[in-house]
């Protein structure tokens, strides 16, 4: 990538419920986390990009940049987007094209404050006929497994195999929370747990497999490799950074068991970064459910279309936190995953990033995952806006020069 | 609050399930499209609009909800799902209706999948008492059950008529009963009302009489359940089924309301003969409905009584001059203003007059349409074959048939009352359909129908050989429905719930 963007630090949240604080409060929080990890003052901000997919409606706050602005004193160019990858890929354009060296990325969402509402709000912004249709913010994800195991044909003791694999995504993703101070659940599950939660329910997915209603800022500060050289930290680049975008209706698109748009953007993202995603050996995924875990999977291309699910049942036989892949291992959402980290939508690509971030760097704490005899090279990360409607894929990792 | 814009926009659309098909390369999409986006421009303006409502889907996936988002609360839990039609050219989201799921119980979505569903026109969802009830034909019920799909062939017509006369009819009432002792009757299920009832019976209607909808120039709705005290049911059947000649989105139909308690649809039957004989009306043909919810108290509260008898559903009769199945041979009405059963604005259920509901009431009028119609057209009772009395419980219309001098044959096939209850508007029109489903040719029949408040119309029809023929074309008749194997019976406490409704 020309003119290659740098990370130079980066700050969240803990996601859950912030009862008592309003959004401001949240980005504040973040944004000085991630200033104070790279030394900028917020004078040698250039621009700010934010994110936030519905404050305007859980908070009836209009024109975001406003609260911003008086947050920080600024009075530059800010712009608005829906996801904190949105946000990123925006900022990126800006500094490829060599209009600002430093920038604040930034990611809000205060979801409980209209915990009343939120999963018709959610359905009606994600698929507004399907929720006319009587549809809810999981049914979609739940009829993508049905169609994954009708066009794959997957029955009997597969069919089992498959359910302890979506099991496995939870348990995996719960227990590498338990190592991230920042996310919303810190306890362990087991595969029974998540079953006996469908089974009650009588449900092909229950309560353990979806990713939980968060509050919770993320911020980044993005600035030129120039200007990064000058800050004496050790940046992290954006490689590849791109997005794709489907049909907002679900069930009219082409393939109902797959992700079109994830797909287009891996690739692109690939080409981008001149590097094949399966080098890749850390990778944070939008595990909205853990049926979009096992998708993503492949849509990303780590596995052939209907396997992904037997590398993740071998995990589970023996509870491991990585799946085998051609011999590798691939750690995906090491931080928790939307499962247990938390899912503050506009905020929750920033926490993503923030988790690859730490990986790469090498100060993932007890969740620093080992590559050969180092930390790993390079990273992904995967987000939605939507069911699956607009996908967004960035590559991190040290500059090639 | 909802959007008024919206909710005609997306009624426009969903109600009758509005698609487009690319001309050129066959494509087809779910809402109007001004163009095919596999084509381009140069497929602007060669997109043709088809819908789907009197199509059958095929249900490809589905899961279960039962944890609905707050509109659909009421439903408690439901298949959901995604259908595909025409081979799959088009697939939309939709639930199942007429569904009751039993909490505790595993379901096997696979013995969902791959059946064929027909689009029912229902409520979407629930909204505050004070906003417009939002419908939607994204609720499906399984084609190998209670409702199966009927394609709707509209014919050319064959011979025209010297008396106005029924063209067509249509009876329709939801899958639900209630027993008690001898009697069931039809109970809703939670997204239907009269105007979903009203819609269903148009459409049964238009159905059987292969009459085209763009032809039927006039339509009258009656019921005492209409979920508003202004705002015409008839617009919502005009609207969705396309009634009259389309110019814009607007339809060249004439729409109106009509209300006398029990014998607001039976009243227009006259109404509609006279406008199709009228040479300059420029009507061929006109739909009156009679549809209810019927109300009723709970029981102990006053007005109480009437929750014994009330049921759900309705009748739609076209009426026109060209290949009639029974002419309109005399008509005969009366009314004093007698008070026997009311319902004051802003009140949820009726009041009644008790005991004065027989004798000042029901039996005077009635007796006095029938006797009087006989007399003018020189009948004695056993010149007629069938006699059709209003049924608004067991007893009544068995006393004035035998009064009158009927005999039991005479009356009993149009007694429903024991099979869907009192379904008060659509009562007297569902006894003459469960009537004109078994007549032959060339037979007399006496309808007297009854409304509160109080009137009688006495119409006097004589069934002709076209009969035969249209009855092949309508499988869901009265005695489908009523003799229906997939009938499912509710407890009183379901039974309440589902009549309140969403």
């Amino acid at each position: 990538m020309q003119n290659c963007p740098a990370i130079v630090g980066v700050g969240r949240t803990k996601f859950g419920e912030h009862y008592g604080k309003e959004p401001e409060k949240l980005i504040e929080e973040a944004w000085l986390a991630a200033s104070n990890e790279c030394n900028i003052e917020r004078k040698d901000l250039e621009a700010c990009y934010m994110s936030d997919c519905f404050l305007p409606i859980t908070n009836k706050l209009g024109l975001e940049e406003g609260f911003l602005s008086e947050l920080t004193e600024l009075h530059v160019p800010m712009e608005v987007t829906r996801s904190f990858s949105a946000a990123l890929l925006t900022a990126c354009h800006a500094i490829q094209a060599g209009v600002y060296n430093t920038v604040l990325v930034g990611g809000i969402e205060k979801m409980t404050d209209r915990w009343d509402k939120i999963r018709d709000d959610l359905m009606l912004l994600e698929d507004p006929w399907s929720y006319y249709a009587g549809g809810t913010p999981e049914s979609n994800h739940e009829l993508m497994l049905r169609a994954y195991i009708k066009k794959y044909q997957i029955t009997g003791e597969n069919l089992d195999k498959l359910n302890i694999a979506l099991a496995h995504v939870a348990v995996k993703n719960h227990a590498n929370a338990t190592k991230n101070k920042y996310a919303q659940y810190q306890k362990k599950i087991t595969v029974d747990q998540v079953i006996k939660a469908r089974k009650s329910a009588h449900k092909p997915l229950g309560l353990f497999d979806f990713a939980p209603i968060s509050d919770g800022a993320s911020a980044l500060i993005l600035t030129s490799d120039a200007a990064a050289k000058k800050l004496k930290c050790i940046p992290i680049h954006v490689l590849g950074c791109t997005s794709a975008t489907d049909y907002l209706n679900y069930p009219a698109r082409e393939d109902l068991s797959r992700f079109v748009a994830a797909e287009i953007a891996a690739k692109n993202a690939s080409l981008m970064a001149k590097t094949s995603l399966l080098d890749i050996p850390v990778i944070e995924v939008n595990d909205e459910s853990t049926m979009m875990e096992l998708v993503s999977l492949e849509d990303l291309g780590f596995y052939p279309r209907g396997t992904a699910w037997k590398s993740i049942y071998e995990s589970s036989k023996s509870n491991k936190n990585s799946y085998e892949m051609n011999g590798k291992q691939l750690f995906v959402n090491t931080d928790g995953g939307l499962k247990a980290d938390g899912n503050p939508l506009g905020a929750t690509g920033g926490a993503q990033v923030f988790e690859i971030y730490r990986q790469l760097r090498g100060d993932a704490g007890e969740r620093q995952i080992s590559f050969g005899a180092g930390t790993p090279k390079s990273g992904c990360v995967l987000e939605f806006e939507g069911f699956g409607t607009k996908a967004y894929v960035t590559i991190l990792g040290e500059k090639k020069d | 609050m909802s959007s008024e814009p919206i909710e005609r926009r997306v009624s426009y659309l969903g109600d009758r399930l509005k698609a487009s098909r690319c001309q050129s390369c066959g494509k087809e999409y779910f809402e109007v499209r001004d163009y095919c986006s596999n084509c381009g421009r140069k497929s602007y303006g060669k997109m043709e609009s088809i819908d789907l409502f009197f199509d059958k889907g095929k249900l490809e996936l589905c899961t279960y909800i039962n944890e609905p988002t707050n509109k659909f609360m009421k439903l408690s839990s439901f298949i959901y799902g995604i259908i595909s039609f025409h081979g799959g050219k088009i697939r939309v989201p939709g639930r199942l209706t007429d569904q009751l799921i039993c909490d505790g119980k595993d379901i096997d979505f696979s013995s969902f999948e791959g059946r064929e569903v027909v689009p029912r026109f229902r409520r979407r969802y629930s909204v505050g008492k004070n906003e417009v009830v939002p419908t939607i034909s994204l609720a499906f019920t399984l084609a190998d059950e209670y409702y199966p799909h009927q394609e709707y062939v509209v014919s050319s017509s064959n011979k025209e008529y010297e008396l106005p006369g029924i063209v067509g009819y249509g009876a329709y009432t939801s899958r639900f009963r209630i027993k008690e002792e001898a009697i069931e009757r039809a109970v809703p299920f939670i997204d239907e009302d009269s105007v979903t009832a009203a819609v269903e019976a148009g459409k049964l209607a238009l159905i059987h009489s292969g009459v085209s909808n763009t032809l039927v120039g006039k339509v009258y709705c009656g019921s005492e359940s209409n979920p508003y005290a202004v705002k015409p049911i008839a617009s919502k059947v005009a609207q969705v089924l396309e009634l009259g000649e389309k110019d814009g989105d607007v339809q060249a139909v004439d729409a109106v309301d009509t209300e006398f308690a029990c014998k607001a649809g039976t009243s227009m039957f006259k109404d509609a003969c006279s406008l199709v004989s009228y040479p300059r009306s420029g009507v061929k043909f006109a739909m009156v409905i009679g549809a209810d919810n019927s109300q009723a108290a709970p029981r102990g509260c006053p007005g109480g009584e009437l929750d014994q008898f009330v049921g759900y559903g309705g009748a739609a009769y076209i009426f026109g001059k060209q290949d009639v199945i029974a002419e309109v041979e005399a008509w005969y009405s009366c009314t004093s203003d007698t008070p026997d059963f009311w319902r004051r604005d802003g009140e949820p259920f009726p009041m009644h007059g008790g005991r004065f509901t027989g004798d000042p009431a029901y039996f005077k009028h009635v007796r006095k349409a029938a006797t009087k119609i006989m007399e003018r057209q020189n009948l004695k009772p056993s010149d007629v074959t069938f006699f059709v009395p209003h049924q608004p419980n067991p007893t009544f219309p068995v006393r004035i048939a035998r009064e009158l001098g009927f005999k039991d044959e005479q009356f009993l096939p149009s007694l429903q009352i024991n099979k869907i209850g009192n379904t008060y508007s659509g009562c007297s029109p569902v006894g003459l359909a469960a009537v004109l489903d078994v007549a032959q040719p060339d037979q007399r029949i006496l309808v007297a129908s009854y409304g509160s408040g109080a009137g009688s119309d006495a119409y006097l029809l004589r069934t002709t050989s076209q009969i035969l023929d249209k009855r092949k074309r309508q499988k869901v008749n009265v005695k489908f429905q009523t003799e229906n194997r997939f009938v499912e019976y509710v407890d009183y406490t379901t039974y309440r719930r589902l009549k309140l409704g969403m």
